[in-house]
């Protein structure tokens, strides 16, 4: 065949960061906005990710800011800046960090960090490069180092290679940690479910133990750019969440592609030995199953190196067909109920809550674990028909893009909320000024997309989070139950109230009847509704008692910790139920409102005893 | 418990008058029920199907024994407010001589409230909060809300007749008559209580004629029916109003003439027409016994005038979701409702019967087929009709 002129121009092999410079909206830098938002987050998981790793308590300090126009049509300049207490990195190491592709401690490593491939920081220095001819000036000690080295990175985009550019040492006023700043071309968007602020929520919220500083804009427009406003979220647990070690992974859940290439990381090991190292749930049985399914003993002799694809074909079918042990649910993290019920509290005040931690199970024969916080936030008070604020982590990242297609938010909509006394539309989010707020965490999450935006929405998955949705509705249920009383209890002395001398005066005025008996008559009504007041009562201390006796009902498989004690706190703020909404039927403010913002003035945590005890 | 009831005294209560006496004692035992710290009650007859009783020599569905209580608590305290401060008001109109719609009443109330701020809490959100005390009171009352001076704007009910003579005594005492035969074209329209019109006949009138359609009605006079025929065409213009129910009772006791009703063949007309034009509806019970002619007689569309006079005729949609309700409440009729169960009414309910079972219905108009070219035919047709006694 006769080779046309064009058809035989040069096949060229593109190195890794070529690939993503030209691909960067695959990695959440496909509008504006979302380049801002991913930047941030970027050098926030690494941060947290670095200092949990090391066993620090976190305390991160960021700045967004805008600094002029962007170069790209209708673009700002923006200036973001992450500064932790990590435990820095070695001058030699920073631009691999940040200046070269895949280059990650993490990668493949089954366990459920943030940050899994080692692309996103690196594209976020690629960003800054293509939009603002810098890279990212970066700032960074260790405990072991007399000073802090200092440079700006780039990445070498044809070869795949941070270079670190102005190296020098200075002096820094911290023991460790990690200072990045990258000048970039986006927008700054506060509000709303892409906002910054949103995403920074939900990082508190999952991040018990992280105390946050962030320096933002307090207004977007042209003049609110520049004046800045520092908010500090102090950390609410002082422990750092067990980290579990890392687990092999677990053949079942592996494609042909990613068996081999777990393949290459062993080198020249024997194949048996490859097989029951490299994986969980593989020994000496498996290889024997194997065997009985044709494959020859000869195979697991040979060094890993030495098979052929036909080969590893073969052992992956073979090795598919054999049942193996479940993965072992031991790599899941937790936040736990207790950290979430005091972390839910940062948000904002709020009038009651309730959190679940669904013990880790096996989803798409991965292991998962699922928690759920729901809150109702005061501020959001008048919000009762607009759609619940949903808050969606994946390994405790928020996602704040692509919501429609997310596992989290199709479980979100198949739980019946009204049961639980929430408004909601057919097959839609539930009604109200509530924060659902739902946490997935696997050393394996499959995500839709490499930005990794959306949980992918497996039948198993859902049916779990559903399953936790359910029982935090169940807790939340009885807040609502008791609220709805106590209104009741209000709106029946207001009625009393209200429309006792109106009956009478015009029974009176229609009878002609005098003071006196006007007076008796009031009277006699009074005693009369009074006794439905009484029952009101009653009814409502039921439902105390039964929102007291909340933990018998709880499932098994919830912890015993319970939501935010209503009644204790009210009693600790002295609020009398009773007589608040007797008095407040005049002062127009209702008792639970009182109660709740004594409850949010005064959280009280009523915590299992052990968790008391220590 | 202390029982308060307007009750059965007031049963088919005509007399206005007796309306500000009631109020006062059930006001006055409401008050000593409160005076003594009782819990007072009131009872309501239950207007509903399950409470209707249908004896033919009574001719019109009459109210069992249910009543509906409401006891004054937390709950009730707003209902039994907002009553006592309406009844205030239409005792006033009574006083008065003043007459309202019920739209009227609402933006009334509205403005006793705005000009009050301690009755602030009684306030009408929309007419249908007014509109359900007014109904209420009604209830409580037995009465009608005609008797409280509480007007609809009636429609239907377009009388034709050269021999009819109305005589109408003015609230300010002022005697009006009207002669219909001097109206030319234009029809007697029967408002507000036609039970107090006075009627007379100039020369003795035949039948009367109550013609579903209003349309039809009015082609049947302007083709010569009421010069041809001594007798009153009145169209009824859909299900009958209160006006054309209590017009055709004054007509049916006060002329003695035999009413025919004449309109289409299908369950809808049989139920919602006829049968509220002759025995009243259970909505209705408490006044049935004015508004409601039990002497009417259906005289077609039959079922047999299809095949004699060969009517143009067709099949009830299956998909029209109307026509298939309509069926489906013959049903229920036939099951439940008094009237037709009963014998006297056999033909009525031979016809539903046929209705059901043939799922095909035929309009009033269908006897302008029979013979295109002669715009009397369905003159001639209704007459012979009558006079050979073919009505049920």
């Amino acid at each position: 065949m006769a080779k046309d002129s064009k058809a035989s121009a040069k096949i060229t092999t593109s190195s890794t960061a070529e690939y993503f410079s030209k691909n960067l909206q695959q990695v959440g830098f496909s509008s504006q906005v979302k380049a801002v938002l991913t930047t941030l987050k970027e050098a926030v998981d690494n941060a947290l990710d670095a200092c949990e790793e090391h066993n620090i308590l976190p305390e991160i300090e960021l700045w967004v800011e805008k600094m002029g126009s962007g170069t790209l049509k209708g673009s700002d300049k923006i200036r973001i800046k992450v500064l932790d207490n990590g435990p820095g990195i070695d001058g030699d190491d920073i631009p691999k960090v940040f200046g070269e592709y895949l280059a990650s401690s993490k990668f493949g490593r089954g366990r459920c960090s943030r940050g899994q491939q080692g692309i996103g920081i690196s594209a976020a220095t690629t960003w800054a490069q293509l939009t603002n001819a810098t890279g990212a000036k970066v700032i960074s000690k260790t405990k072991a180092m007399r000073k802090a080295v200092s440079g700006t990175v780039e990445v070498d985009i044809k070869n795949n290679r941070g270079n670190m550019k102005d190296r020098e040492t200075i002096d820094w006023d911290r023991p460790h940690g990690t200072s990045v700043e990258f000048t970039i071309d986006g927008r700054i968007q506060l509000n709303g479910e892409a906002g910054l602020l949103n995403y920074l929520n939900g990082t508190v919220l999952v991040n018990p133990h992280l105390t946050l500083h962030y320096n933002l804009p307090t207004g977007t427009g042209e003049e609110g750019g520049k004046a800045m406003e520092r908010t500090t979220v102090e950390r609410v647990a002082s422990e750092l969440p067990q980290i579990p070690e890392a687990t092999e992974p677990h053949p079942h859940t592996m494609k042909l592609g990613e068996f081999i290439a777990h393949s290459h990381l062993f080198g020249r090991t024997k194949v048996g030995a490859w097989l029951k190292k490299g994986f969980s749930r593989v020994n000496e049985g498996t290889i024997k199953e194997l065997v009985a399914a044709g494959i020859k003993k000869g195979v697991f002799e040979k060094n890993v190196d030495q098979l052929d694809d036909a080969e590893f074909k073969d052992l992956y079918t073979k090795i598919q067909n054999i049942p193996l042990m479940a993965p072992s649910t031991k790599s899941v993290l937790m936040i736990g109920e207790e950290a979430l019920a005091k972390s839910i509290q940062r948000l904002g005040a709020v009038d009651f809550f309730s959190v679940v931690s669904r013990k880790p199970t096996i989803c798409d024969f991965k292991p998962v674990e699922v928690e759920v916080a729901i809150a109702r936030l005061q501020e959001r008070g008048g919000e009762s028909d607009n759609p619940v604020q949903v808050l969606r982590f994946a390994n405790r990242v928020p996602l704040q893009f692509d919501k429609a297609a997310c596992a989290i938010v199709q479980a979100i909509q198949t739980v019946n909320w009204r049961a639980y006394g929430l408004g909601q539309p057919k097959e839609s989010l539930p009604l109200g000024p509530y924060i659902v707020a739902v946490s997935v965490v696997s050393p394996f999450i499959k995500f839709k997309n490499a930005s990794k935006e959306t949980v992918d929405a497996s039948e198993e998955l859902v049916e779990e989070i559903r399953r936790t949705l359910i029982q935090a509705g169940q807790r939340l249920s009885k807040y609502i139950k008791k609220e709805f009383r106590a209104n009741e209890l209000e709106e029946k002395r207001r009625y009393i109230e209200q429309f006792g001398p109106i009956l009478v005066e015009g029974l009176c005025r229609i009878t002609k009847a005098g003071d006196s008996r006007k007076k008796k008559a009031s009277d006699g009504l009074m005693k009369i509704l009074g006794r439905d007041a009484d029952a009101a009562e009653t009814a409502l201390e039921l439902a105390q008692a039964k929102l007291g006796g909340g933990k018998s009902s709880a499932s098994a498989e919830v912890s015993d910790t319970d939501p935010i004690d209503v009644e204790a706190v009210a009693e600790d703020a002295g609020v009398d139920l009773k007589r608040a909404s007797k008095k407040d039927a005049k002062s127009k403010k209702t008792a639970p409102a009182k109660v709740a913002a004594a409850a949010a003035k005064k959280p009280k945590i009523i915590l299992p005893k052990k968790s008391a005890e220590a | 418990m202390a029982k308060s009831t307007a009750g059965s005294n007031r049963q088919g209560g005509k007399n206005q008058g007796d309306l500000p006496k009631f109020s006062r004692e059930i006001c006055e035992r409401l008050l000593v029920d409160l005076e003594k710290a009782k819990r007072p009650i009131l009872y309501a007859t239950k207007c509903s199907l399950d409470n209707s009783f249908y004896n033919h020599k009574v001719g019109y569905l009459t109210p069992g024994e249910k009543k509906v209580a409401t006891e004054l608590n937390v709950s009730s305290v707003k209902k039994m407010s907002r009553a006592i401060f309406f009844l205030e008001i239409l005792l006033r109109n009574i006083e008065t001589g003043g007459v309202n719609t019920k739209r009227e009443l609402y933006y009334i109330a509205k403005g006793e409230v705005k000009h009050n701020s301690i009755l602030k809490p009684l306030d009408f959100a929309d007419q249908d909060e007014s509109d359900s005390v007014i109904d209420f009171i009604c209830e409580l009352f037995e009465c009608y809300r005609e008797d409280f001076n509480c007007y609809a704007n009636d429609r239907g009910g377009q009388t034709y007749s050269q021999h009819l003579v109305v005589h109408e005594t003015m609230p300010d005492g002022e005697k009006a008559t009207v002669d219909l035969s001097k109206l030319g074209t234009t029809p007697f329209q029967p408002k507000n209580r036609p039970q107090n019109l006075k009627l007379s006949a100039k020369k003795k009138i035949d039948f009367a004629l109550v013609v579903e359609s209003e349309g039809t009605a009015n082609t049947l006079v302007a083709n010569g029916f009421t010069k041809r025929h001594n007798s009153i065409l009145i169209g009824a213009g859909g299900v009958p109003s209160n006006a054309v129910r209590g017009w055709c009772k004054l007509l049916q006791d006060q002329l003695r003439v035999p009413l025919y009703f004449f309109g289409d063949l299908d369950a809808y007309t049989m139920q919602n027409i006829y049968r509220t034009l002759k025995a009243g509806s259970a909505a209705s019970l408490i006044r049935n016994q004015d508004y409601s002619a039990p002497e009417v007689r259906f005289l077609g569309v039959l079922p047999e005038d299809i095949k004699k006079y060969q009517l143009p005729d067709y099949a009830v949609k299956e998909n029209d979701a109307q026509e298939v309700r309509a069926l489906k409440k013959a049903q229920d009729a036939l099951k439940n409702d008094p009237f037709f169960q009963d014998k006297k009414n056999k033909g009525v309910t031979e016809v539903l019967h046929w209705l059901l079972k043939n799922k095909r219905r035929c309009e009033q108009q269908a006897f302008f087929s029979v013979d295109p070219r002669d715009p009397l035919m369905p003159e001639k047709i209704i007459v012979e009709k009558i006079k050979r006694g073919n009505y049920i």
